[in-house]
């Protein structure tokens, strides 16, 4: 519990520096959000009074201080759309009595609505394109992997290698614009981009999106594990697992594959933690609207709020995927420990 | 059904994968045939018919509906859908009224009073009445509205004491009766009307309250309405017709629908198959293959020049601070070389005026390309330069800030070469589209780069007073970026402002124009303008010279339903 706890605070410390480097960056770097939000042919006087308006005419540090203030703090128990204005883009995540602890990552500067609804919004599309995309890098890296390690030296194990490295050096964009090319334009068969407004329709817009991030990955994990199942399948205990007459499919499984899925996991945590923060070349070119294309625009518009918010997201997500994978790895191998730190008398 | 492979193979897929694989990384010289223009179902010279839904796609998005809001070129196209103003301008770019049934302009200019429409439905089903226009007004100028356009209206009798927060109600806005409405100004002004047929002070429903709410459905009195849930951010806009639209028959369509946030080829594709109907935004290479072909020849549509495109030197910062090398780099720009760049969209400029703005005088003495006179202005102002030998020149270096948007990237090394050539040496420095505002609006900032301009309101003094006035100059961003200050020119533009005679106005920006051109804090370029292209179905379109969409009378007429299988999501 010690040990969890520590791994906590750690991840604590990581969020809060990586919005604050987010913070700095966006506060510092050349160019003015309140310009960004008036348009390029403003009058300065109204320049002026939106940057006031937006708080933009305070010391950074004050600003600094603010955002943190805003970020967690107490409200009421129950947020109403149209309530007090200072709790309106709030989230109550833990009730206290009457009152509740509140998350507020602030309004954008552009689109004018609380950060916390718009990453909202956006999360879940982010989330269903990143689980969509691993699953199709997965099921065609292990197999194409496994099946090239078993039949090493062979034309089929040359072809997948081959394919993979292909896979590996093409562009997202690349391989994003041939999928729409063949499946849209000419196959007429899925939607060429955009998000859909019902289930059946986002699922349909969501394959290729994941088929391209899909192709791109299964080719990293094609050649993952291959290799690794390569050195396994020269082990003793493999050999000694054939002596005994098991069949070929359960020693490659049970005694290759299962070893091999360590780095697999490490791969895919950070894999994950990664299209958390968007996979934003794949969502731009298909419309699809989660937080990749979000947190560029944002950057590019300098949206602090925007940009923070994502950042408090990815840096949130990756963290919680690391602490996922440690936990995989001990179901996975029961060697691999932390060991405890040494008690002080 | 027939195979992946036999189908592929029937449509001839391996090279096609092949071309879009190369267009995709951005080479020319490999593409597939176009697709014919889709028919109408009836002949040319047919009667309009109502209905139908037309569908138009944007690459980026729209920030805001609401016309007291922050804006961009394609809200202010959405806006003014939705929004009637009390007077608007017609398709000749003349101002006529709208919303008002007639205007009278009293007190030797100081108050514009408006008399209303009759029976004006807006989009909540209530009538329109002076009480909306004041309420509306005063939504717009709150002092806790983020209105980019408010000091538009700084001359309106106690816009000071309201907009400060000193008084409850804005004075000049005064409602004379249930349709009657009078505008105070402090001093006469010649362009307040044309600043009214802006988006900011349109009349809003009274569920838009007398404050501005970022929660608010956008309802107005315009010919198409949103409804709840019409627009998904960052994604698409559907608005339909509004049945009390007060002009009788009008709008012909039940729906528009926006798609954002479409890449240019995804719009090519969908605009061939029919699944959007009109095609804002198109390459050069798609363009000239579209210009090129016989069939799609009759279906492009130019808007009018508004844009104002030029080469911005600092006064303020050497070498820019002396008029002979201004006078230089204006000469040495071979503005017809730019223009092969995007002759679809641009127009050779010598003048602050581009051709489609109120004003335009192709007879003002303007800039010229004249590379003879270009060495001579160098050497007059004390840095000759010898072409033969490359000696000469402004001995420094001189940073030239750009950003990675439109053809500002190739015009930037077409400046190099041609300023090369008088001794000016141009380093280009690539930077984001904020920090570039931020160098070139800043005092002291960048000594040279590139600015455009759209004018906000149909009126000279658009251009004028923002660009060029001492007035405009900040202490911490400029409209005038060049830092201009002229007290002779101050003088003519402030009694341009002034002046109601159209004739002695004219005069007036003519002569400020010459006196632009021959001190040179712009090197005019060229003017650019829309360029849309429609399927032969879509019926009475006309871009707007100065909204550039007006969809009220356009129609479509396809022969067929909806072609395609795909659903457009």
């Amino acid at each position: 519990m010690n040990r969890f706890a520590r791994r906590l605070a750690w991840s604590a410390v990581v969020v809060w520096a990586a919005v604050s480097v987010a913070f700095a960056l966006n506060t510092l770097l050349p160019g003015d959000p309140a310009r960004m939000v008036s348009g390029p042919q403003a009058r300065p006087a109204d320049v002026a009074r939106i940057r006031e308006q937006l708080g933009l005419d305070r010391a950074p540090l004050v600003q600094y201080a603010r955002f943190w203030r805003r970020l967690v703090h107490l409200g009421p128990r129950v947020v109403e759309r149209d309530g007090a204005p200072e709790h309106a883009g709030c989230v109550a995540v833990l009730p206290l009595g009457p009152s509740a602890v509140h998350v507020s990552l602030g309004k954008s500067f552009q689109m004018r609505q609380p950060v916390v609804e718009i990453i909202a919004v956006r999360l879940p599309r982010t989330l269903a394109l990143a689980v969509a995309g691993l699953l199709v890098q997965l099921s065609l890296g292990v197999a194409a992997g496994t099946f090239a390690a078993v039949r090493r030296g062979a034309w089929i194990d040359r072809a997948l290698v081959g394919t993979s490295l292909l896979g590996v050096s093409a562009p997202t964009f690349l391989i994003a614009l041939l999928l729409q090319y063949v499946f849209s334009r000419q196959l007429r068969w899925l939607p060429l981009d955009g998000f859909g407004s019902t289930l059946a329709d986002h699922a349909r817009c969501l394959v290729l999106p994941a088929l391209t991030l899909g192709i791109y990955g299964a080719a990293f994990y094609t050649r993952l594990v291959r290799d690794e199942m390569l050195v396994l399948l020269r082990q003793d205990w493999v050999r000694t697992a054939y002596a005994k007459g098991l069949p070929r499919w359960q020693v490659v499984v049970r005694h290759g594959l299962r070893n091999a899925a360590v780095p697999v996991v490490t791969a895919l945590g950070l894999d994950f933690g990664s299209l958390m923060g968007g996979a934003i070349v794949t969502e731009t070119v298909f419309r699809w609207p989660g937080l990749g294309e979000l947190s560029v625009r944002a950057m590019l518009d300098r949206d602090g709020p925007v940009v923070c918010g994502c950042v408090v997201v990815t840096a949130v997500a990756i963290v919680a995927t690391n602490l996922a994978v440690d936990l995989v790895y001990a179901r996975l191998d029961p060697r691999v420990t932390v060991p405890r730190a040494p008690r002080t008398r | 059904m027939p195979s992946i492979l036999g189908k592929l193979e029937s449509v001839g897929a391996a090279p096609a994968i092949l071309c879009a694989a190369i267009a995709g990384a951005g080479l020319p010289g490999c593409h597939e045939p176009l697709a014919a223009p889709l028919p109408a179902g009836h002949a040319p010279d047919a009667a309009p018919l109502r209905g139908g839904t037309l569908r138009l796609a944007a690459w980026q998005d729209v920030r805001n509906l609401d016309p007291a809001g922050p804006s961009d070129g394609l809200a202010l196209q959405a806006e003014h859908l939705i929004f009637s103003g009390l007077v608007d301008f017609d398709f000749s770019g003349k101002l006529s009224a709208d919303l008002a049934d007639h205007w009278e302009v009293e007190e030797d200019g100081r108050s514009v009073v408006f008399f209303l429409r009759r029976g004006v439905t807006m989009h909540d089903g209530e009538e329109l009445t002076a009480d909306d226009v004041k309420r509306s007004a005063e939504r717009a100028l709150h002092p806790t509205t983020p209105d980019p356009n408010a000091s538009y209206y700084a001359g309106i009798v106690g816009y000071d004491a309201y907009t400060g927060g000193r008084a409850g109600h804005l004075d000049g806005v005064v409602v004379e009766g249930r349709y009657v409405v009078r505008f105070r100004l402090a001093e006469p002004d010649a362009t307040f009307l044309p600043v009214m047929a802006m988006h900011t002070l349109r009349p809003v429903c009274r569920t838009g309250g007398d404050r501005y709410s970022d929660t608010w459905v956008p309802c107005g009195a315009g010919p198409f309405k949103l409804l709840p849930g019409g627009w998904q951010r960052g994604s698409a806009l559907r608005l339909v017709r509004h049945e009390g639209y007060f002009r009788p028959g009008l709008p012909r369509l039940d729906a528009v629908e926006w798609t954002f946030n479409m890449q240019t080829l995804a719009q090519r594709f969908r605009f061939e198959s029919g699944q959007i109907d009109l095609l804002r935004d198109i390459t050069q290479a798609d363009l000239s293959r579209f210009a090129a072909d016989p069939r799609w020849a009759p279906y492009g549509t130019a808007g009018a020049d508004i844009r104002v495109v030029g080469e911005v030197m600092n006064t303020r910062v050497p070498p820019f601070d002396r008029v002979e090398v201004r006078r230089a780099v204006a000469a040495a720009i071979d503005r017809a070389h730019y223009r092969t760049l995007k002759p679809a969209y641009m127009t050779v400029l010598s003048q602050l005026l581009p051709p489609g703005a109120p004003g335009y005088d192709p007879g003002v003495p303007g800039q010229r390309y004249d590379y003879a006179a270009a060495l001579e202005h160098m050497r007059k102002a004390g840095y000759p330069y010898d072409p033969a030998t490359g000696r000469g020149g402004w001995p420094e270096p001189v940073v030239y800030p750009l950003f990675d948007g439109g053809t500002l990237v190739y015009t930037a090394q077409l400046l190099q070469q041609d300023l090369a050539k008088i001794g000016l040496r141009l380093v280009l420095r690539m930077m984001s589209w904020p920090a570039f505002l931020a160098t070139q609006q800043r005092p002291g900032g960048a000594a040279i780069s590139q600015a455009g301009w759209e004018m906000d309101y149909p009126d000279p003094s658009s251009y004028f007073d923002p660009l060029f006035a001492t007035s405009s100059i900040g202490v911490e961003s400029s409209n005038n970026a060049s830092f201009y200050s002229n007290p002779t020119f101050d003088d003519l533009i402030a009694r341009a402002h002034r002046e109601v005679d159209a004739n002695r106005r004219a005069a007036l920006y003519r002569e400020a124009s010459a006196i632009l051109s021959d001190d040179a804090p712009w090197a005019f370029v060229y003017a650019y303008h829309e360029y849309y292209l429609r399927q032969p179905y879509v019926r009475e379109f006309a871009l707007h010279p100065v909204w550039t969409l007006d969809l009220t009378r356009t129609w479509v007429d396809r022969a067929t339903g909806t072609p395609g299988s795909e659903r457009a999501p």
